[in-house]
């Protein structure tokens, strides 16, 4: 199924990892190069810059033409719809020549294509199909294109390993039980069952890919399923009734829920942050602990809205406190273990690629902060003009 | 093959030695498992919430609570960073320093957001240089800088270049609404002061690490000044020459030191200039249309002519 074999994503998996151990000094540079030889893979890779460049270009110039074949031809609107089927089928082809012609991996055109074969696809069933307009009221048939999208968009990810698609495919999700029911509460349940099932496959399919190249896809997978199960039973924080916000017809409310099932799912986001950490840390899986971290902290966030508490300025003040004072108990604890280790959990750095991404982190942190700190002006009282903020460093301008 | 069956494999060839195996099938195996990056987020958030709600509180409750008290309170905690820092921090290096400990970067961090909170408390209390806010921004633009260089720390560094940034009248939130002559002067003496710095800087050879963050503001707000300049109605010419030099210039400092995000820069501002040229007073959807397909296959060619001479993953 898949468009790679596993010894060329194997292969092209050592490299980047002899990469990081020469960068770290863990091998010699006479090392590095002779193991380089053996770790040539046939597929053709670039950097993260380029990547994002070529995509961008593939998707203008595939948009472009795609724009200019209806600008020419005008087309009536049932025909629009089979040509954009048919404009999806060949941006798939496009996608799998480029890879199995070309050999490209991870290298923006081919991902470009895939994306929009997806879109493509949508747009031309809702064309085809359903005149093209999303109504009010809409057709009980219409489940059909968010459907094709995430069945779709689940196929490019296992056909092409690409991340992205099957997040692309969770949002699809969350527009299909609109379709089917006008209750919320149903609505709900139904996304959380369906990432439930998704992540009842991913966790089942994991153990037979321990240590291989698939292991941090699956990982990442498992961590917007879990990601998702918090969301959708989150209901303080959780809009899952998009398509009708974006219509402005009304946004779903917490007190429309029955008070069972609201105080359930006050319980569940109790339950589920320190589930999603227990498994992160099990398997060691840094994107699961790092989604356990954040469903704990969007807990404690919107613990107040649920109950109903009033909500204080000093609230995020508290909350820093507890970050603050988490992060370094952690630390100190781990640090007086045995070398530094307990459990098999260190603090310390082990890899030279955690500083780049701390430092490219913090120096693009560094320009936001100030925005996002700064206090914003009252408008209840024009004669007290503190806040602003819009203007950098100093947390200050104009507005101040 | 997995990488711990290759590591083996490579083990028996003789190219890696038994040592060098156990360490690296250990770190292939997670064990252990650093948490070094998501206790360093953790921190970060800790900080940025804490002094979130701190301004929050500040400005809600100031006038119940008195300006005593708060200044009392942001004062101390400025007082009490600062001390930790000087206190524990090494003896200075022009060279890369690191941290004397994992919280020190925190404790500066909260110190200098805490600075931020305060100054703009004072202003607004007191209006103590009322009308000349730019000087605040000055001065907290060179205590940055002092501290970053001091300190050896990238996000200080960042904070003073956009407090600099703010000094010059430049925002990046007023961008898209102050796009006039004078803006794009001030943008661009913004770029020249901090390029030349950042030059100067690195040629002494004082913390030379930080020039990668210089650069890289620097061709930001040059690109989108000379963007703007562009999209002027008039007198446009000498801004799409001043683009397409700072794009090649862009192209060739990417290539030549396989830093490839100043190549998409080139990429992207350059074809957002050249575009919005050629398509000036086209109306024609068809014309812009295939346009847009013919360059940007065109684009595509160069690309993959670049990534397949240069561009492999580093």
């Amino acid at each position: 199924m898949r468009l790679y074999t596993a010894s060329s994503e194997e292969t092209l998996r050592a490299r980047k990892l002899l990469t990081d151990w020469a960068a770290d000094g863990i091998l010699t540079k006479a090392q590095y190069e002779r193991l380089e030889q053996g770790t040539i893979s046939e597929l053709r890779t670039t950097n993260i810059f380029l990547r994002l460049v070529l995509f961008l270009f593939t998707l203008i110039s595939v948009g472009g033409a795609v724009a200019l074949f209806f600008v020419v031809s005008r087309p009536s609107e049932q025909t629009s719809g089979g040509l954009f089927l048919i404009f999806a089928a060949l941006c798939y082809a496009a996608a799998e020549l480029v890879v199995s012609q070309a050999r490209l991996y991870r290298y923006g055109i081919e991902e470009a294509l895939a994306v929009c074969s997806v879109g493509f696809l949508c747009a031309g069933m809702q064309t085809l199909f359903f005149n093209g307009s999303f109504s009010s009221k809409p057709n009980a048939a219409e489940f059909l294109v968010p459907a094709a999208g995430a069945i779709f968009s689940l196929w490019v990810w296992r056909r092409f390993g690409l991340w992205y698609t099957f997040l692309a495919a969770m949002v699809f999700a969350i527009f299909l039980p609109g379709y089917w029911t006008s209750s919320h509460l149903a609505q709900h349940v139904t996304i959380a069952v369906f990432y439930a099932a998704g992540l009842i496959c991913v966790a089942a399919a994991r153990p037979h890919h321990h240590f291989d190249h698939l292991a941090d896809a699956y990982s990442l997978v498992e961590a917007f399923l879990w990601l998702g199960i918090y969301l959708a039973i989150n209901l303080q924080l959780s809009s899952l009734n998009l398509r009708t916000q974006w219509l402005g017809i009304g946004a779903t409310t917490a007190s429309e829920f029955a008070r069972p099932f609201y105080w359930a799912t006050w319980v569940l986001i109790w339950c589920l942050p320190p589930l999603v950490l227990a498994r992160g840390i099990r398997q060691k899986d840094r994107f699961v602990i790092a989604v356990g971290a954040i469903v704990t902290i969007l807990t404690f966030v919107s613990n107040k809205p649920y109950l109903g508490w009033p909500q204080h300025t000093w609230d995020p003040m508290l909350l820093g406190v507890l970050l603050t004072g988490v992060a370094l108990f952690i630390r100190r604890w781990l640090a007086r273990g045995p070398s530094g280790v307990r459990y098999g959990f260190t603090a310390a750095r082990l890899s030279g690629k955690e500083k780049y991404w701390m430092n490219a982190g913090s120096a693009v942190l560094g320009l936001v902060s100030p925005q996002s700190i700064t206090p914003t002006r009252p408008t209840s009282s024009p004669d007290f003009r503190f806040g602003g903020g819009t203007s950098g460093g100093g947390g200050a301008g104009g507005e101040f | 093959m997995n990488i711990l069956a290759r590591l083996e494999h490579w083990k028996k060839e003789g190219a890696i030695s038994p040592e060098q195996h156990a360490f690296l099938a250990s770190l292939s195996r997670g064990e252990p498992f650093s948490l070094s990056f998501e206790l360093n987020v953790l921190l970060y958030a800790g900080v940025l919430a804490f002094v979130a709600g701190l301004g929050w509180t500040v400005t809600t409750w100031s006038q119940q609570i008195g300006d005593v008290l708060v200044l009392t309170v942001l004062s101390t905690l400025l007082a009490a960073c600062s001390w930790y820092c000087f206190s524990r921090a090494p003896a200075w290096s022009p060279a890369e320093t690191p941290g004397p400990s994992p919280v020190f970067d925190y404790v500066l961090y909260l110190g200098t957001l805490v600075w931020c909170v305060e100054l703009a408390y004072l202003e607004n209390r007191f209006h103590v240089l009322s009308g000349q806010w730019d000087l605040y921004l000055l001065a907290t633009a060179g205590l940055f800088f002092f501290l970053a260089y001091r300190f050896d720390n990238r996000f200080v560094l960042s904070l003073a270049l956009s407090s600099l940034a703010g000094w010059f009248g430049l925002t990046i939130s007023h961008w898209p609404s102050h796009q006039d002559a004078a803006y794009r002067q001030y943008a661009l003496f913004y770029c020249l002061l901090v390029g030349v710095g950042g030059v100067l800087l690195q040629r002494r050879g004082l913390k030379p690490h930080f020039f990668g963050t210089y650069l890289n503001i620097v061709a930001n707000v040059l690109f989108w000044a000379l963007l703007s300049g562009v999209f002027n109605r008039q007198g446009y010419g000498l801004w799409f020459l001043a683009l397409l030099i700072a794009c090649g210039a862009s192209l060739a400092w990417g290539l030549t030191r396989r830093q490839f995000a100043f190549v998409a820069y080139a990429a992207v501002y350059g074809y957002v200039g050249v575009s919005s040229m050629f398509l000036r007073g086209v109306f024609d959807d068809t014309v812009v249309l295939s346009y847009f397909v013919l360059t940007g296959v065109a684009m595509l060619v160069v690309l993959v002519q670049i990534a397949r001479r240069f561009g492999r993953p580093a």
